[in-house]
């Protein structure tokens, strides 16, 4: 795209072309302003594209064999890990790393800080992709994916907290999809569909503040029907729910920093100045309100532990584990992003928000697989679960470059009035 | 920031909190109550002083839930080499332990303990599992979609999963033989097949009092315990053992609060969040825009 | 009761105390010889038991498997308790006192509405069988394996998936469901 660009290409970011002589259609829009063939010359190009389309097709091809052979296939099929990698992986590390659309949500509508304007709608999306494709996810680890309905419509249990998370995660898609609606009704040209949406919008977002603390704490009280199976430095009944639901503030947070670092320095071309000039201002005030997120999350870590008396355990193997889970996934990012802030080094923040989200993934994953069943044999993934881990992931960071490309989350779309002046 | 009349936001804060408390969870139940199992719930005493290891219950099992055929014949007792749990094909499974300081091992039929408060059908969120009145915790299979938190949530590893099948996987237990028998008043198939009454049938209530007089008739051979009597919350299925139940394989470290308990922490903050967030930060809205009120209502509509 | 001679009155009275007292004592030898225990036979082939021979074995100590039934004394602390001084009775046979529908619902429901009765734990006649027999071949190192008693029918082939229905021979190890 940069060579496209040197070459006189401006970003699609209006309805009209430069000299108004043509009103973009929407395969314009979707192409980007680009002729097919210019457009598939430059994806051609693009080294990233070649890894993804080794990963499809052998990915894919492992994808399609857990539908055609059942679980079974792709799985050890284990009676005692009933979970593995794809709700490990695919649902209990991305839900709070999608996090950052109720966070930046409740800052702007809500607190009113518009300041977050420029990131808020990257924020949305981030969260709205995450939690898309963690179902996508569900729906690979779910024995009957096609009776996934079954607890909203055809038979309820509503005691069970699983029937929250499905419940709040559907209704929690509806509300991000309809938060990024106005995105979708500016490039399309719909004003009045965006005005619709923006009329309710403090409801949406109190409504999605509702939801993900439900659900992200859901996740948490998840683990607590299996004491026993949790070690206990990783489990605390009263608190499990508050320690995944505070986790996930900095989880989503961090996550945005990292994103958009990452647009920075992929795809620049496509950002416009009011978010890159502010983007490490905002990197910073990110980094404020995962700090205290952190902080947070460390003081009822210790609460939890000394609740339960499980002192005694920090001295044996699992002990030294969770201490370094504890000092390298929260305590550093915390060190680094206070230094971060007090120095205005946004370079640091970023970096202390990688750490962050590593250290989510490795909580999660200690949670649900690594300390799951710490008095048995560990069970070690099938590679086929792996692989299609990888593969649907990599489908995921496809969707998300592919949005990121048209609609007007890193850009601001150039209303007509502006672009005829 | 847009125009926001009193009518608009009222109206947006109250859509917000309906949206999210339609899905709320009704949890009607006191919080510190158990429920303690039906009051003519049938049950099952498993004496592990009588048990030989033959397998006549798992053969009998096998055939009154029309189980697949097993890799080794019934009576090959080279099985109890080594641990097993159940399995998509084995409901019941027996195994060995040699116990220290006593000169012949003690065999463990392991099954569904058919709890009374379970923690498979209260982690269900598609309200598969069902404890009738006879005392089973029996399942359904139709609804299942298959995420297999019972496997979670059950402490004692019962349940398994039918992975290797494609278009209908579901779970498989033990289900106290309620369709063909429990229902009709007569006992499962492993009861009628023990040669030795390892397993006595009869309701809940009694068992315990038989289990008791056991072990007072026979102090010297019987452990002063009843396995299951109060392990979370009760369970249909005791055990009487000679040695020390850690020895035999049993988790003695589960507790006597149904698992349940564990859950019910969080089950109370919902309803909390449900009725206090809407107007907590409709609060934190109000709060933080009350400077904005004048210039907004100069700026116009978008 | 006038008039009956003094000598037949004491005649009568004597007769009838010595028959009288085969009530109470058994005697070796009074036993069957062998016994035919096919009141369960489905899954196995009927038992053929040498009666006479674990008469000899008990040293005609019937209590051994009788309980007090033959009026012979009992040695279990736990029965002395109440049956120190039971006398024989006329239920003698196994199958007599131990039911073989233990847990259906017909005798259950006939414990349950005896509320006086003590033996509501009394075991079933085939785990009196096995029980009783097995704990002491057991103790006189005896065989003690299923088919050493009895051997397996054709049912019970199908059942144990035995014999002629043995599955076929794989090196996989039995399914242990981990």
């Amino acid at each position: 795209m940069k060579s496209l660009i040197a070459n006189g290409k401006i970003p699609l970011a209006k309805h009209y072309n430069e000299d108004r002589s043509v009103k973009w259609s929407v395969k314009d829009k979707l192409l980007l302003g680009l002729s097919l063939s210019e457009y598939l010359a430059q994806a051609f190009r693009n080294p990233l594209n070649w890894l993804f389309a080794v990963i499809f097709t052998f990915g894919g091809y492992v994808t399609i064999t857990r539908f055609v052979f059942g679980l079974g296939y792709v799985t050890h099929s284990s009676y005692d890990y009933p979970w593995g990698l794809f709700l490990g992986f695919g649902l209990f590390v991305m839900v709070p790393l999608s996090a950052s659309g109720f966070m930046l949500g409740t800052t702007v509508e809500v607190f009113g800080r518009d300041d977050f304007k420029p990131i808020e709608r990257l924020a949305l999306l981030n969260g709205l992709l995450g939690y898309l494709f963690a179902v996508v996810f569900l729906q690979v680890d779910l024995g009957q994916p096609w009776r996934l309905i079954y607890p909203m419509f055809i038979s309820l249990g509503p005691a069970a907290v699983l029937f929250l998370v499905a419940w709040h995660v559907a209704t929690y898609l509806s509300v991000q999809v309809a938060e990024l609606v106005p995105a979708f009704a500016e490039m399309m040209g719909m004003p009045k569909l965006k005005t619709f949406i923006k009329s309710m919008v403090l409801g949406l977002t109190i409504a999605g503040i509702i939801l993900s603390t439900l659900h992200q704490g859901a996740l948490g009280a998840l683990f607590t029907y299996a004491p026993g199976k949790v070690h206990p430095l990783w489990y605390s009944a009263p608190f499990q729910w508050f320690h995944f639901f505070v986790s996930s503030v900095f989880a989503g947070l961090s996550m945005l920093i990292v994103v958009s670092t990452i647009c920075k320095k992929t795809m620049a071309w496509r950002c416009d100045d009011n978010f890159l000039d502010n983007l490490d201002k905002l990197t910073l005030g990110l980094a404020k309100g995962a700090t205290l997120a952190l902080i947070t999350y460390l003081v009822i870590k210790i609460i939890a532990v000394a609740h339960d008396g499980d002192w005694g355990y920090l001295a044996s193997g699992w002990g030294q584990w969770y201490l370094l889970e504890m000092g390298a996934g929260v305590i550093l990012p915390m060190i680094l992003f206070t230094i971060s802030i007090r120095n205005n080094l946004p370079g640091l923040a970023r970096f202390a928000a990688l750490i962050a989200v590593l250290g989510i993934a490795l909580n999660r994953l200690n949670t649900a697989l690594f300390t799951f069943n710490w008095k048995m044999y560990q069970e070690i993934p099938h590679w086929r679960e792996v692989m299609i881990c990888i593969t649907v992931y990599s489908l995921y960071i496809v969707t998300y470059r592919f949005v990121l490309y048209r609609l007007p989350i890193l850009y601001t779309w150039k209303k007509d009035e502006e672009a005829a002046s | 920031m847009k125009a926001m009349n009193r009518r608009k936001f009222l109206k947006g804060s109250l859509l917000g909190g309906v949206a999210a408390s339609v899905v709320s969870k009704s949890t009607n139940a006191d919080a510190s109550a158990s429920f303690g199992g039906y009051p003519d719930a049938m049950g099952v005493l498993v004496d592990l002083t009588r048990c030989v290891g033959c397998r006549s219950c798992e053969a009998a099992c096998n055939k009154e839930q029309g189980l697949p055929a097993p890799a080794k014949p019934f009576d090959d007792l080279s099985v109890l080499d080594h641990k097993r749990r159940t399995s998509e094909g084995a409901y019941t499974v027996v195994n060995q332990y040699e116990i220290t300081g006593q000169d012949h091992p003690l065999f463990r039929k392991i099954q569904c303990n058919h709890c009374n408060e379970p923690a498979c059908l209260t982690s269900c969120f598609v309200n598969a599992y069902t404890k009738t009145p006879e005392g089973a915790v029996i399942y359904d299979p139709t609804v299942c979609v298959g995420c297999r938190t019972c496997m979670v949530a059950c402490p004692f590893y019962i349940p398994a999963y039918s992975y290797s099948s494609v278009l209908n996987p579901v779970i498989k237990k033990c289900i106290f033989c309620y369709d063909t028998r429990l229902k009709f008043g007569r006992p499962p198939a492993c009861v009628e097949a023990c040669p030795r009454e390892v397993l006595t049938f009869g309701k809940r209530k009694d068992l315990i009092k038989i289990g008791n007089k056991r072990i007072a008739n026979h102090s010297d051979l019987y452990e002063d315990h009843i396995y299951g009597e109060n392990e979370v919350g009760g369970t249909s299925w005791m055990y009487l053992s000679s040695a020390p139940f850690e020895e035999v394989g049993f988790d003695t470290h589960l507790g006597t609060q149904p698992i349940l308990s564990y859950v019910k922490e969080f089950l109370t903050v919902v309803p909390m969040v449900l009725t206090i967030w809407p107007a907590l930060f409709a609060g934190f809205h109000l709060l933080a825009t009350r400077k904005d009120k004048p210039k907004n209502e100069e700026k116009s509509e978008i | 009761m006038e008039q009956i001679p003094k000598y037949l009155l004491r005649t009568v009275v004597a007769m009838l105390l010595c028959f009288s007292s085969y009530g109470t004592i058994a005697l070796a030898g009074d036993g069957p010889d062998e016994v035919e225990i096919d009141s369960l036979s489905q899954l196995y082939e009927p038992v053929n038991f040498d009666h006479a021979m674990h008469e000899e074995v008990t040293d005609s100590n019937c209590a051994v498997c009788h309980h007090h039934t033959l009026g012979t004394q009992i040695e279990d602390e736990n029965c002395i308790r109440c049956h120190a001084e039971s006398s024989a009775t006329d239920e003698i046979a196994c199958q007599e006192c131990h039911s073989s529908d233990r847990f259906e619902a017909e005798y259950l429901n006939k414990i349950d509405a005896d509320k006086t009765l003590y033996h509501r734990d009394k075991i079933s006649l085939k785990a009196a069988y096995h029980i009783r027999c097995m704990n002491c071949h057991e103790e006189m190192g005896v065989a003690n394996g299923c088919q050493d008693c009895h051997t397996r029918t054709d049912a019970g082939d199908k059942l144990f998936h035995a014999g002629n229905y043995a599955p076929a021979e794989s090196d996989k190890p039995a399914s242990g469901g981990h």
